[in-house]
């Protein structure tokens, strides 16, 4: 006799691979990876190579001198004259990018503080810094001193030792945290459908008569859910590999970034997306077989999706950096330990934590999910 | 043969949205049913027939009690009796997206019968209740009657001792039912072991050798159709039961 967990497992598989929305969870989710690099590598391209004229439209209520006339023609600014009121209209009418105004000595840069129009104040804040050494230079020339005694007392410069490209490591840790987030989508269906599904369809009370130990039931169970979500995370891995490469070749914020990932960065990524998919089916059958309808299962797991990716999201805003005691919390640990391979560290105690912490939890929730199962409550939920 | 002795079943049900209250859907019932013997167990919808039948298909631990078949309980020989025995009931739903060749063979599987032994089953079974046309096809293409004889094929490819039929023909048409009661007429014949619960007092009059009236829980009168028609000066069981329960139905 063939092991009844294998049957269970047979079962699962077949009915996920049959049901159209389990296999679009599956298989569509990681579609969204390479979108999303591509997406964002050219948003920040756009953003670091924005072209000037796009926002030098700059406009004067006042009466401009030559030398800032001459400032204002070097750096390509496009100058508008008008009155206060002229020029405040075709701010509102998206004429202009901003305005300058005077009172004596004083200029003010009106904007409304958007996108383009802080590119223009850094461009105005540029051109004054300008104006206001050439007539701090002319001041000291007409009192016989020479400005560079007294306007470079000190100089700074800057030497970069280690080229940090900010951007295109912002997108490769958001597309590996991204690989987290689809393999959750992905466990979630079909953890609701092997539960509270089986429950609301009447297969349930079928199955319970079977001569199935609780145990190969649930095993059977979660190891279906969690094929369905390392299929998921292998999918979503390859994607955002190969959407990386293909964006490397495509925009210039990849400069000075190897993206070409070593055999033991994979198969460790690969550890981390098994171990996470374990971890994450575990928890969702857990949760869906408290809840009477799909419905309400799927409300109960939909919280789970922003879990997966607020830890990781926060991590990176802080800068928080993988500890033996952090490989062990769950959720956060797969991410911190993903950003590590990410960024060709691999550390074999943290990894090694994980997965044993990992272990623990997938026992615990197991145990609860067939004391439950042993239990007629499983029929009834809640 | 299986034993029902002493059985009680608890639930806690909300009183109002915020207490809860302990009630007894089945009191202390006991009976026996023989080897080749159709037993019927009889009532009005929520006299306790459903649970007491998911009792003794191993589905709810009954709270006080206990269920033995051939001396074997459900705490120390659970695979072993459930290997034994059918259960279905008129709300017994399958795996729609799999065939009914799928369904039988998983289930076959399940119970541990061979390859071959499971194929040659799925063959006889499938020529007795005429399933060929539908073999290939998946269950959520299959009409209710087809349904129901696929949920049959279902019960009969492990070849078990004991059946248990929770109102199985509810809410089918006369065709379906009759497949049903000849299917349970055929086990008998067998010697096979049948519970069957029914709201319906024709069916079960024509069909069980003794049935157990049950209302409220409680067993209000067990015997043989005929014995039971003669206690309470009857003609048949449906007069009977209202003549036991003093002709009103107070359903919980």
């Amino acid at each position: 006799m063939r092991s009844n967990l294998f049957n269970i497992l047979k079962k699962e598989i077949r009915e996920l691979f049959r049901d159209k929305k389990s296999l679009a969870m599956m298989l569509v989710i990681p579609i969204f990876i390479p979108l999303l690099v591509v997406g964002m590598s050219a948003l920040f391209e756009s953003q670091v190579n924005k072209n000037v004229e796009e926002y030098n439209k700059i406009g004067f209520a006042y009466d401009m001198s030559d030398e800032e006339k001459n400032i204002a023609s070097q750096m390509n600014i496009s100058v508008v004259n008008g009155s206060e009121e002229e020029l405040n209209k075709m701010y509102d009418d998206g004429e202009i990018d901003l305005y300058i105004t005077k009172n004596e000595n004083k200029y003010v840069i009106n904007s409304d503080g958007s996108d383009n129009s802080t590119y223009s104040t850094s461009l105005m804040e540029t051109y004054f810094n300008t104006y206001k050494q050439l007539l701090q230079q002319s001041y000291l020339q007409q009192n016989n001193i020479d400005p560079n005694e007294v306007l470079n007392i000190i100089t700074v410069e800057e030497n970069i030792v280690e080229q940090d490209n900010f951007f295109a490591n912002y997108i490769k840790n958001y597309a590996f945290l991204f690989i987290i987030m689809a393999i959750t989508v992905s466990a979630t269906y079909p953890a609701t459908d092997t539960t509270a599904g089986e429950r609301e369809r009447g297969t349930l009370e079928t199955l319970l008569t079977f001569p199935i130990k609780s145990r190969d039931i649930i095993v059977g169970k979660f190891l279906g859910v969690s094929i369905s979500s390392i299929v998921t995370g292998v999918i979503s891995l390859i994607l955002a590999i190969i959407s990386l490469i293909i964006s490397q070749d495509m925009f210039t914020i990849y400069e000075g970034i190897d993206i070409m990932y070593s055999f033991a960065s994979i198969v460790f990524a690969l550890v981390i997306i098994i171990a996470y998919s374990f971890f994450i089916s575990g928890l969702c059958i857990a949760i869906a077989s408290t809840s009477k309808t799909f419905k309400e299962a799927q409300s109960a797991l939909t919280p789970l999706t922003f879990i997966s990716l607020f830890p990781g999201m926060i991590a990176f805003m802080i800068g928080i950096t993988t500890t033996p005691i952090l490989s062990i919390v769950p959720f956060l640990n797969y991410t911190l330990i993903f950003t590590d391979i990410n960024n060709g560290n691999i550390d074999v105690l943290n990894i090694s934590l994980m997965a044993i912490s990992t272990i623990i939890y997938i026992t615990a929730v197991l145990a609860y999910i067939i004391k439950q199962y042993k239990s007629e409550k499983v029929l009834f939920a809640k | 043969m299986i034993k029902v002795e002493h059985v009680t079943k608890k639930f806690v049900r909300y009183k109002n949205k915020r207490e809860k209250e302990e009630f007894c859907a089945d009191k202390d019932i006991s009976f026996s049913a023989n080897d080749g013997e159709i037993i019927g167990i009889l009532g009005p919808n929520g006299a306790g027939k459903t649970t007491l039948l998911r009792m003794i298909a191993g589905i709810l631990e009954p709270s006080e009690g206990k269920i033995t078949f051939d001396k074997l309980n459900y705490k120390d020989n659970e695979i072993e009796i459930k290997k034994s025995i059918a259960y279905l009931s008129g709300n017994t739903k399958l795996y729609d997206t799999l065939s009914t060749y799928e369904l039988l063979k998983m289930c076959s599987d399940i119970y541990g019968v061979n390859e071959q032994e499971s194929k040659k089953r799925i063959e006889e079974i499938s020529k007795v209740l005429k399933m060929d046309q539908f073999l290939y096809n998946k269950i959520e293409n299959l009409s209710t009657g087809q349904t129901q004889k696929v949920n049959i094929a279902r019960c009969l490819i492990h070849n078990p001792k004991y059946y248990i039929l929770d109102e199985a023909t509810t809410g089918l048409d006369i065709i379906s039912s009759q497949i049903i009661l000849d299917f349970i007429k055929k086990e008998r014949e067998k010697g096979k072991t049948i519970i069957y619960s029914t709201h319906y007092m024709e069916e079960a009059e024509n069909i069980c050798d003794r049935v157990i009236m049950i209302n409220k829980g409680r067993i209000i009168k067990s015997g043989t159709p005929s014995d039971i028609k003669k206690d309470t000066n009857t003609t048949n069981l449906r007069d009977a039961f209202f003549a036991m329960i003093g002709g009103v139905l107070d359903e919980e």
